[in-house]
């Protein structure tokens, strides 16, 4: 407008004071009315065949202050019951597993995958977070996370800084992340490797263990246009000390016939019916991902796609594929169906088995999360503005795991016997957003 | 400003926490905020708020016959003589259409002939918009203070200043006259005579332009001292052919000024300032977020 | 490569921001946690729970 760089306020003011034969007596004090703004969000995840159920209430608050700066407050209480896989395999006669605990045993019909259902677990998690800008082009944030279930504490700290360039259309941020969690195992910490053993005998569990976590995430957000958005992340995570599940054991099978050796508890004592080992993992992990989203504007419809690269040093390599379509219906809701794939394969300790007799392994575990398996989700999501100008909405989703069990790993009658234990779990969310 | 005679009458009742007196001045609904629980004290500066804001609206309302205003538009391009206070006005004006690059003329007036913002599709012949155009033009003026003299057939129209200037002048006039805080509000143009002690801020509201605004927090906007002002044009518009033609006029092409936000709100010092910030600010376009953002003015803009 | 800031509209918009929903965000990135071997990407890594 102005071709010369004079200001344009500072004439108007001065013309605006030669009119009205006065200067104003104080400077303008004007800023929008602080308030919070809310998300929350109800959640329930069931998988199929008695296995875990959860039940969640998430809840963000955010407070703006003067000049951009925020405060945000995270609650989330979730409980969780059902089963989940122990790690040993199945038999064709029924099998006797002494509970974490160590004060009772529970026993699984012959034929099924051997699942514990000891878990009925509430877990409470808050998150902090402070941010503003420093100076123009500058962005900071700082956060505090902590989480508590009766058996393990999670604490960490995380802060990142950004900056703008090109007119803001790039954007470069950096952020570092480190937490310290401690497992306080019902029963104790098993001995990696060392035998189940019979109710009401701990001698192979020890105390409290801990856990440290670094993260860092490089990024590059780009504007390439007036619709399309696209982002770059680099991560980097290195996880040392008990990585373990102090929950999950292994089958000692015979090495020709592959079946699990029978065992009898002491005499007068419930235990055991076959010999199981504790898994043992690395106590170092350290995983790089390469992430990539882009969001595009199509004449109201906007569609997301990203795409996520990990691998690790427990050999571990897996590929994300995520898109969903927002698609708006009249003025006030939409409609969003979503899909996921995902595809990992097995860790390099990743083991159906433990020979008996054979030397043991570095590291070995069952754990069903570390083996080579793909998962779909295809979900939809409804949403609308209500007449009082919030928001709420609702999706259903279902999530599919189908893996399989890399062949060498499988020993005689285990061959047609074990299979990956599949997973179908149904995610419901209803999600209500208002300010206050 | 200013339309048919509407009844001049005040009227003070209670707000919230806080004595509201209103009246009817320039065409727009006007109120008092009063931080007093005194109704004596209300009523006395309602009144003289009141006649304050209808001393200025008679005196420059284009619509009242024999004032200077309508002295000047039926002048027949005879040389008018001033007073000061006109004067002023008339200053500001020249330097707000040097300031505007000319997109700020209180000449185009003229242009209303051939423009009806009613959201229908009714674009004007460009040759009927070329014709007006003849008749515009702060350039063709001859302003020689106090001397003030208009071309035959050339109109002015203090409309774009008269009421954020009427704020201001009843603004000094309450301060002045009491020691309370008072909020002086006519139809969205504001300011505050002195900080409130018993509250913060007093608190207003943006008219919200679409139902995603209602739920943001910029809504509401709180103010200690200073004034706000709103250019907008949620009502009056043109739509044709899925482009919008917003009210916002460039004098120089006679068309309307392209990719102005639907609403622009301004925070200054004075009500003058913010008003005609925000205006400026609409008569950029596409650039108006851009344009106050490099000055340093607080705005909320929306689109 | 970019655009003018007056042609920022459509990317202020809520639906085009990276994360529009942080809470359904998080909940996503607490059950992939917990059901599978990867975790983060976006920011930081999820996890922070005996679940995995």
């Amino acid at each position: 407008m102005t071709d010369n760089k004079k200001s344009v306020s500072a004439t108007l003011a001065a013309a605006t004071c030669s009119l009205l034969g006065s200067a104003p007596t104080a400077p303008v004090q004007a800023q929008e009315e602080p308030s919070w703004d809310f998300n929350t969000a109800l959640l329930y995840y069931g998988e199929d065949n008695d296995r875990v159920q959860d039940l969640s209430l998430n809840m963000l608050g955010k407070r703006y202050f003067l000049d951009d700066r925020a405060l945000t407050l995270g609650l989330t209480v979730d409980t969780l019951t059902g089963a989940t896989p122990n790690g040993a395999i199945r038999q064709d006669v029924p099998q006797t597993f002494t509970r974490p605990s160590g004060s009772s045993a529970y026993t699984i019909p012959a034929n099924e995958l051997p699942l514990d259902d000891t878990f009925k677990d509430t877990r409470v998690a808050l998150t902090a977070a402070w941010e503003q800008p420093l100076g123009r082009l500058w962005k900071t944030s700082v956060g505090f996370s902590g989480s508590f279930e009766y058996d393990y504490t999670h604490l960490g700290l995380n802060g990142s800084l950004s900056r703008d360039f090109n007119q803001r259309n790039t954007t470069v941020s950096a952020g570092l992340a480190i937490a310290r969690d401690e497992w306080d195992p019902v029963g104790g910490t098993p001995i990696p490797f060392s035998p189940m053993l019979d109710v009401g005998d701990i001698g192979n569990k020890t105390g409290t263990e801990t856990k440290d976590v670094v993260d860092a995430v490089l990024g590059v957000t780009q504007v390439i246009s007036r619709n399309l958005l696209v982002q770059l992340n680099y991560s980097f995570s290195n996880s040392s000390g008990y990585l373990t599940d102090p929950y999950k054991i292994l089958s000692l099978v015979d090495g020709a016939t592959g079946d699990t050796i029978t065992r009898v508890p002491a005499p007068g004592a419930e235990g055991p019916s076959h010999e199981f080992r504790f898994e043992s993992r690395p106590d170092d992990r350290t995983k790089h991902s390469l992430y990539t989203q882009a969001k595009y504007y199509m004449g109201g419809k906007v569609l997301d796609a990203s795409y996520r690269y990990m691998t690790d040093d427990w050999e571990i390599d897996s590929h994300t594929l995520d898109l969903r379509l927002r698609w708006p219906i009249g003025e006030r809701s939409f409609l969003e169906p979503h899909v996921r794939f995902y595809t990992q394969s097995e860790a390099d300790f990743y083991t159906i088995s433990l020979v008996d007799g054979a030397t043991l392994p570095t590291f070995a575990s069952a754990d069903y999360r570390l083996g080579n398996f793909d998962a779909i989700t295809a979900g939809l999501k409804y949403g609308w503005t209500t007449r009082g100008g919030n928001e709420m909405s609702v999706r259903a989703e279902l999530y599919r795991q189908t893996g399989s069990i890399p062949g060498g790993l499988l020993i005689g009658n285990q061959v047609g016997r074990e299979t990956y234990p599949d997973l179908d779990a149904i995610i419901l969310q209803f999600s209500y957003r208002f300010s206050r | 400003m200013g339309g048919r005679q509407a009844a001049r009458q005040v009227l003070v009742e209670a707000g919230q926490d806080c004595l509201v007196g209103r009246f009817d001045a320039m065409a727009s609904p006007c109120e008092i905020l009063i931080e007093s629980g005194d109704r004596e004290t209300a009523e006395r500066l309602t009144r003289i708020a009141a006649a304050e804001a209808w001393r200025i609206e008679d005196k420059f309302s284009r619509y009242r016959a024999g004032n200077v205003v309508d002295r000047i538009n039926a002048s027949d391009g005879e040389a008018i003589e001033v007073d000061d206070e006109t004067a002023a006005l008339l200053d500001f004006a020249d330097t707000l259409y040097s300031l505007s690059n000319g997109r700020f003329d209180i000449t185009s007036g003229a242009l209303r002939g051939v423009w009806t913002f009613d959201g229908g599709d009714r674009l004007p012949d460009p040759q009927a918009v070329q014709a007006i155009l003849r008749r515009v033009g702060w350039d063709k003026v001859s302003w020689q203070r106090p001397v003030f003299a208009l071309q035959p057939g050339m109109q002015i129209d203090l409309g774009g200043i008269g009421k954020e200037y009427a704020v201001d002048r009843v603004t000094v006039t309450l301060r002045e006259a009491a020691t309370c805080s008072a909020l002086v509000n006519f139809g969205g143009d504001l300011a505050v005579t002195r900080a409130p002690r018993e509250r913060r801020a007093w608190r207003v509201g943006i008219e919200p332009v679409s139902a995603a605004d209602k739920r943001r927090n910029e809504a509401v906007l709180e103010i200690a001292t200073g004034a706000l002002a709103t250019s907008g044009d949620s009502r009056r518009f043109l739509l044709k052919d899925g482009v919008r033609y917003s009210h916002i006029l460039d004098p120089r092409s006679g068309w309307p000024v392209e990719g102005a936000p639907r609403s622009v709100t301004v925070a200054a010092d004075t009500c003058t300032q913010a008003g005609m910030l925000s205006t400026l600010a609409m008569l950029e376009g596409y650039n108006a977020e851009a344009f106050l953002d490099g000055e340093g003015v607080k705005n909320w803009c929306r689109r | 490569m970019g655009v003018e800031p007056w042609e920022r509209d459509i990317l202020a918009k809520e639906e085009m921001q990276l994360t529009t929903d942080p809470v359904e965000a998080a909940i996503d990135d607490h059950i992939y946690f917990s059901k599978e071997a990867s975790s983060g990407g976006r920011g930081f890594g999820g996890g922070g729970c005996g679940c995995n």
